[in-house]
């Protein structure tokens, strides 16, 4: 789950909402300091008319007066500058004295040499040129302007901390169920249909797991339907094939007689008799590899593994079908350890294809590594366009509808299934005009199965290993 | 088509197969008697022992696999089993029932005629008339009769011919493929499974303890040899 995270921008807000009453407040307390120290000055200025002239005795006087009221002042004279305290005498900078020599009343905050925060109010005494200065002690503002700074800075800190707190919980509240939804969203992706998410809390996420879970099991029931569907489809053509067997296999021996007899027929059903043999031979096939499918879905077929040399497998397949002469056969391969039967099978159904709608040039190129046999079956044909090539190996599917063929449409997928039970891959790579070609490759060790006869015969105590199978002793 | 004589009982509870089976059958040269179902198969065959038997596993009432047990309780005579079942694990019990051979439905009638002979011959033509002695086995392919330690042991003539032919080169490895091909008479990729049910037959009857092999033994990746 991804850290929790409060919003960085909301943070800010808070930063700057409180930094900003900060500097209000500060100003707020300054102008009122200012205020207060202005009208204090005013009133000062009219009391320190009471002193004038100003020679020596009278501003002496003025000094003590001042003091005694609790106040500092600075008096600037013509005889010179006199301060109610040494500390302050230069108190009064150049731009305030140059604004009260003008004329106006003014003011400056200082600081001391011994840190004291001080606001200087300025004017002159009416009716003279003598400047007074008065001092007001600012040190209170200052230390509550700080303490108020401590706070407000502690204080969002805290709701800074708080706000990360109150977010990492709400967002952990949030997002588990979102981690949870995630993994079993993924559970079913994989396949695991029985997934379920826990209805928690009656909120969005409640209602959201109600219907995630909803939905898994509508998925659920779909796929339970479908696959009972597609077993009964299955279980369909097993049964199909299977109460076919009888009457095809006394059609096919009566067909066979038939076939030997042609010649005795009289010249009107010769042609028909012989049609008739020639399609007893293909519902025969057909018969033959429905139920060969059955049997491949049932998966009830067992692999026996022995050590198979595939030019020679080829060689056989051809001599045996009559496409020797037909078929190049090229190249060498190292012996494969496999089912022969079912090797078989995927190389002759390849072959057969290629025979079939490949034109009379038909290649089979093997080659092979200490990896793997490949067997590639090329032709010139016509070729067979883009959109098909991924349907190729399904039942019945035929590249083009018009053209039945001696096919029974199963060919390839049988050859695709039976590759399967060996471990082995069969690719098509083909280019319209220009020809088709199956590249067939096998793993040269195939794990041995559970069913099979080389195991079991050599689980039976017989400890001995021959180097020169069907060789002299 | 002439050449082989020998009576044949075709059990079949298919009419139409029946008939043309054995008509193929009896052009190719061979008496036929047929039976419908598993009991008239029985009845037949004890009323009047044949040469050689056909047959079909799925018959009503008494199936193939125990009417082909019950005749193994008696006699070694050659069995063709003719399957129409799916499943391969049928052709592995009918071959451990003893029975010889088998034949898938659909079958081509030259197919079935091919299986006959072969079957036929076996139990008939001596591949050599020379008594073959390895260990304390003794064979006479003349007399059809083989013996351990002097006793006389019952066998099939698949079991038979496997044993001659295993005996002719004792010490030598024979792979699936030639045994299928010198004893069943299979030119090409027939079910090895016909030899490693048959050599488990052969064992059973044969060996002193079949689950320890001593006399033929696994040459694994290879095939089977007889040692003395």
């Amino acid at each position: 789950m991804a850290a929790p995270r409060v919003a960085p921008g909301r943070v800010r807000r808070r930063l700057t909402v409180a930094f900003v009453s900060y500097l209000t407040v500060r100003a707020a307390w300054f102008d009122e300091s200012l205020a207060q120290g202005t009208v204090d000055a005013r009133y000062q200025l009219v009391l320190a008319r009471q002193f004038l002239p100003l020679d020596e005795e009278h501003t002496a006087g003025l000094l003590a007066s001042f003091e005694g009221s609790g106040r500092h002042v600075v008096l600037v004279a013509d005889a010179g500058t006199a301060a109610s305290h040494p500390a302050f005498a230069t108190a009064p900078g150049p731009t305030l004295r140059a604004e009260v020599a003008a004329g106006r009343l003014a003011f400056q905050r200082v600081s001391t040499s011994d840190g004291s925060r001080l606001l200087v109010v300025g004017g002159r005494i009416p009716g003279s040129a003598a400047e007074l200065y008065v001092m007001h002690a600012e040190d209170r503002i200052y230390a509550d302007l700080d303490q108020l700074r401590a706070v407000l800075v502690a204080g969002s800190a805290l709701v800074v901390l708080l706000a990360a707190l109150i977010g990492h919980v709400l967002a952990r509240r949030t997002l588990s169920p979102v981690g949870r939804a995630g993994a079993a969203a993924r559970a079913v992706a994989e396949g695991l249909l029985a997934t379920r998410l826990p209805v928690g809390a009656r909120d969005e996420f409640g209602a959201w797991a109600e219907s995630f879970n909803r939905m898994a099991e509508a998925l659920q029931a779909k796929i339970a339907a479908l696959s009972r569907a597609q077993a009964r489809e299955r279980r369909f053509t097993a049964d199909v094939a299977h109460e076919l067997r009888t009457p095809v296999t006394a059609l096919v021996a009566a067909a066979s007689m038939v076939g030997a007899h042609l010649d005795e027929l009289p010249t009107a059903v010769r042609r028909p008799a012989e049609l008739l043999v020639t399609d007893v031979v293909r519902l025969r096939r057909l018969v033959d590899e429905l139920m060969e499918i059955s049997r491949l879905d049932a998966g009830r077929e067992d692999v026996t593994a022995q050590p198979v040399e595939v030019g020679a497998l080829v060689d056989a397949i051809l001599g045996s079908r009559g496409w020797s002469d037909r078929v190049a056969v090229t190249g060498t391969a190292p012996l494969v350890v496999t089912d022969p039967r079912r090797l078989e099978r995927v190389l002759a159904n390849v072959v057969a294809n290629a025979v079939e709608h490949g034109g009379r040039d038909v290649q089979v190129v093997i080659a092979g590594t200490d990896q793997a046999v490949t067997v590639r079956v090329i032709d010139r044909g016509p070729g067979i366009p883009a959109a098909h090539l991924p349907h190729l190996f399904d039942r019945f599917y035929k590249a083009d509808p018009a053209r039945g063929g001696a096919g029974s449409g199963l060919g390839l997928a049988i050859a695709r299934e039976n590759a399967r039970l060996l471990g082995a891959d069969i690719k098509v790579r083909s280019e319209p005009d220009l020809g088709t070609e199956f590249r067939i490759t096998v793993p040269v060790a195939h794990p041995l199965h559970s069913g099979d006869a080389t195991a079991k015969a050599g689980a039976d105590g017989d400890g001995q290993h021959h180097p020169s199978p069907g060789g002299p002793p | 088509m002439t050449g082989v004589d020998g009576h044949v009982l075709l059990v079949e509870d298919d009419a139409s197969i029946r008939e043309i089976a054995s008509l193929g059958l009896a052009q190719a040269g061979l008496r036929v008697s047929t039976a419908a179902d598993g009991r008239a198969a029985l009845a037949s065959w004890r009323a009047r022992p044949v040469q050689l038997i056909i047959l079909d596993v799925m018959l009503p009432g008494l199936d193939g696999l125990e009417v082909c047990r019950e005749i193994r309780k008696t006699s070694q005579v050659p069995i063709l089993m003719v399957t129409a079942r799916t499943d391969t694990i049928d052709v592995v019990v009918g071959l451990e029932c003893g029975a010889d051979d088998y034949l898938r439905k659909p079958f081509d009638l030259p197919e079935l005629i091919a299986r006959v002979r072969a079957l036929l011959r076996r139990s008939t033509a001596p591949v050599t008339d020379t008594v073959l002695s390895v260990g304390r086995l003794e064979v006479d392919p003349g007399r059809f009769t083989a013996c351990k330690d002097g006793h006389e042991l019952t066998l099939t003539a698949t079991e038979f011919r496997l044993l001659v032919e295993l005996a002719r080169h004792p010490g030598r490895v024979f792979t699936r493929e030639v045994l299928l091909e010198r004893v069943w008479s299979y030119p090409h990729l027939g079910d090895s499974r016909l030899v490693d049910v048959a050599v488990q037959r052969l064992r059973a009857k044969v060996e002193d303890d079949p689950t320890q092999p001593h006399l033929i033994r696994t040459v694994r990746g290879a095939g089977y040899k007889l040692t003395a």
